[in-house]
């Protein structure tokens, strides 16, 4: 028995399907993931010649201030690319965001200077100066590697430390200071410079912590140690303390001190890798390795830490390479120079090269 | 009176069993450069730290390492990342046993050459430099025992040195309050805690002018009994800070501005007493100064 009218009802259902289909993309679309692109802001050139001592180049200005370093030759930039000083170490300089310690080799004197080359405080100690970022907390490394001293700015210690073996690295944040020793043993000291925290990662046949890191606000702290095998471990802060929130194995053998940190937010690690910079995500436990041709020179971050910035340098030069942890690169130059430095300033990517200085804003386009 | 650490033996027990097994040679341990001039001792005063291995000096010298070892890490000043001001210049570190490990410091930048895992005993690490925190050019060497936290005296490792030098007492005094008063025959002492405080040193045998090194131990004796040793044959961390010897004595216990070696704190009573100083160098070279005290309520 035929039906006559039933064979014309699927057409309509497919047609009314389609139609709906159509008009739910045109009133619902979904939306895109909005392409970034490195937009240069300005790029200054570095002066040659210091100021003259007491001469400034500006009086200092508001927020949005950065420290810059291209060799011997240090100085802070405004966000607008203004210069506020520039000037040359006779040996070595202390930075932070607001001021510095120059200093020569054998000197035991150092003068702490603010950002636009005034004195701030005069220190009479035969160590090395290490200054915290905020410049708040000022730091004596004893010259045999063998203990750290917290000064106050009259030049008198606050506490002093000595550890059990030479220290490999060490990392400051807020209140916090992470002390990576050469028989593998990470000190977490506080203000007053007590351990709050003592911890030997182990599992390697050789014991040596080569990198440390502690995040912005101190919620995590992670260290490359050991070798054969290498790890990344992170330690998240609990209630009661640090405990092991994740250890990654690494395919490297660094015998000497490895470039690490973590991002603005404290969500990412960033570390040197055996043939690029690895970005790792402690919380879901993935590492993302980049290929870049040189040694890793330089890292930091651009769009309020949401995009990483690597700078790596090789007999060909500096490439630079944007990329967000997890997303699609953002850029990825090469150019000549022989220096390079990474930095942020008002949550973009500070870079410097050779004798220039440059903002470079990662936005959405 | 205190004893000597025991990591120092312990240590060169490891030490020279190394050296037997890894090198075919006479001695166990090598010196890490040819010529042999010492220009600083283990436990001298540095300001805010004692040093902890010794430094040798000779400009350019090859530098080699005292045994086979594998690289645990270096720095290469000028090259080399690095998060803090490294006052030790260019250095290397090697591994010889699971715990021992020594320093190479102040190498020139640039020479430690293409990185590396491990070294034999007759491979160049760098040449000497003066990078880093130091006064002219010359080798820091330092052994660390890691199993007890401890750096030892490289001299006791190490083939000894021709040394027919005693070291020097040149004045010997006592702390009264923040006064030091000298120590002669006859001098009068009120009863109590008392620091013995000398102007002490050891010589180099190859130079003709006064170049002061820190002697190896100091004794005190009071009536012909040992009342006080100080020794410097290890350091170790107590209490955050690092102490010399068994006695685990800090710096500030240890060294007086000036160089002057604070050699034991004394429990003086009313009475006539014989006082002796004894300091020593390594190769077992004495120097002996004796007077006679009252000590007078």
């Amino acid at each position: 028995m035929a039906f006559p009218g039933r064979k014309k009802r699927p057409a309509r259902v497919l047609f009314a399907a389609i139609l709906f289909i159509v008009f739910y993309f045109f009133l619902f679309p979904y939306p895109l993931g909005k392409e970034l692109v490195a937009h240069p802001r300005w790029a200054v050139a570095v002066p040659d010649q210091p100021p003259a001592p007491g001469e400034p180049f500006a009086t200092a200005g508001g927020p949005g201030i950065s420290s810059w370093q291209l060799g011997d030759r240090f100085g802070f930039v405004q966000e607008d690319g203004m210069l506020l000083y520039s000037g040359r170490a006779p040996y070595r300089v202390a930075l932070s965001s607001s001021g510095f310690v120059s200093y020569a080799r054998l000197g035991t004197d150092w003068i702490l200077r603010d950002r636009t080359g005034r004195l701030v405080a005069g220190f009479p100690v035969s160590g090395y100066p290490l200054l915290s970022p905020d410049g708040r907390r000022v730091f004596s490394v004893k010259t045999d590697l063998s203990g750290l001293i917290e000064l106050d700015r009259g030049g008198g210690a606050l506490w002093d430390r000595d550890f059990p073996t030479m220290i490999t690295s060490i990392s400051v944040q807020q209140d916090l200071a992470l002390v990576g020793l050469l028989n593998g043993t990470l000190v977490l000291l506080d203000r007053a410079g007590a351990p709050v925290l003592e911890y030997a990662p182990g599992g390697s046949r050789v014991a040596v912590i080569a990198g440390d890191a502690v995040s912005p606000n101190g919620s995590r702290i992670a260290a490359v140690c050991g070798i054969d095998p290498q790890y990344l471990v992170v330690l998240r802060r609990t209630d009661t303390g640090y405990e092991a929130e994740s250890r990654e194995r690494l395919p490297s053998a660094f015998r000497r001190e490895v470039r690490m940190g973590f991002s603005p937010d404290s969500r990412w690690v960033f570390l040197e890798g055996a043939s690029g910079p690895g970005v790792y995500d402690p919380a879901r436990r993935s590492m993302r390795w980049l290929n870049l041709p040189g040694p890793l020179a330089a890292a930091s971050s651009a769009r309020f830490g949401r995009v990483a910035a690597f700078a790596s340098l090789d007999s060909g030069g500096v490439t630079l390479a944007l990329e967000p942890p997890g997303g699609i690169a953002v850029c990825r130059e090469h150019f000549t120079a022989g220096r390079v430095f990474l930095g942020t300033i008002n949550g973009q990517l500070l870079a410097g090269w050779d004798g220039t200085l440059a903002r470079i804003d990662v936005e959405e386009l | 009176m205190a004893h000597r650490s025991r990591a120092p033996r312990r240590a060169l027990a490891v030490l020279i069993a190394l050296g037997l097994c890894c090198a075919e040679r006479a001695a166990a341990l090598d010196w890490p450069v040819a010529a042999r001039m010492i220009t600083g001792t283990f436990g001298e005063d540095r300001g805010d730290h004692f040093h902890n291995g010794i430094d040798i000096g000779g400009g350019g010298q090859p530098v080699h390492p005292v045994l086979d070892g594998e690289v645990v890490f270096r720095y290469d000043d000028g090259t080399d990342y690095t998060s803090l001001p490294r006052g030790t210049g260019s250095f290397i570190v090697l591994r010889h046993d699971p715990h021992i490990r020594t320093l190479y410091a102040h190498l020139q930048a640039g020479s430690l050459g293409p990185v590396r895992d491990r070294y034999a005993a007759n491979d160049r690490i760098g040449a000497i430099g003066e990078t880093g925190h130091a006064s002219g050019p010359h080798l820091h060497f330092a052994v660390f025992d890691e199993e007890t936290g401890s750096a030892l005296n490289p001299l006791e490792f190490l083939p000894p040195v021709p040394d027919h030098q005693a070291p020097v007492i040149r004045r010997l005094y006592a702390r009264v309050g923040d006064r030091l008063v000298p120590l002669d025959n006859g001098a009068v002492l009120k009863p109590g805690k008392t620091s013995i405080v000398a102007e002490t040193y050891d010589l180099r045998e190859d130079v003709a002018f006064r170049w002061p090194l820190a002697p190896v131990s100091a004794t005190i004796s009071l009536d012909g009994r040992d009342v006080s040793r100080i020794s410097f044959d290890s350091l170790q961390v107590a209490g955050g800070h690092m102490s010399a010897g068994a006695a685990r004595l800090a710096r500030e216990q240890v060294w007086e501005p000036g160089g002057l070696l604070i050699c034991g704190t004394l429990d003086l009573k009313p009475g006539d007493s014989a006082l002796r100083l004894s300091v020593q160098d390594l190769a077992g070279n004495e120097a002996v100064r004796a007077v006679s005290i009252t000590v007078s309520p």
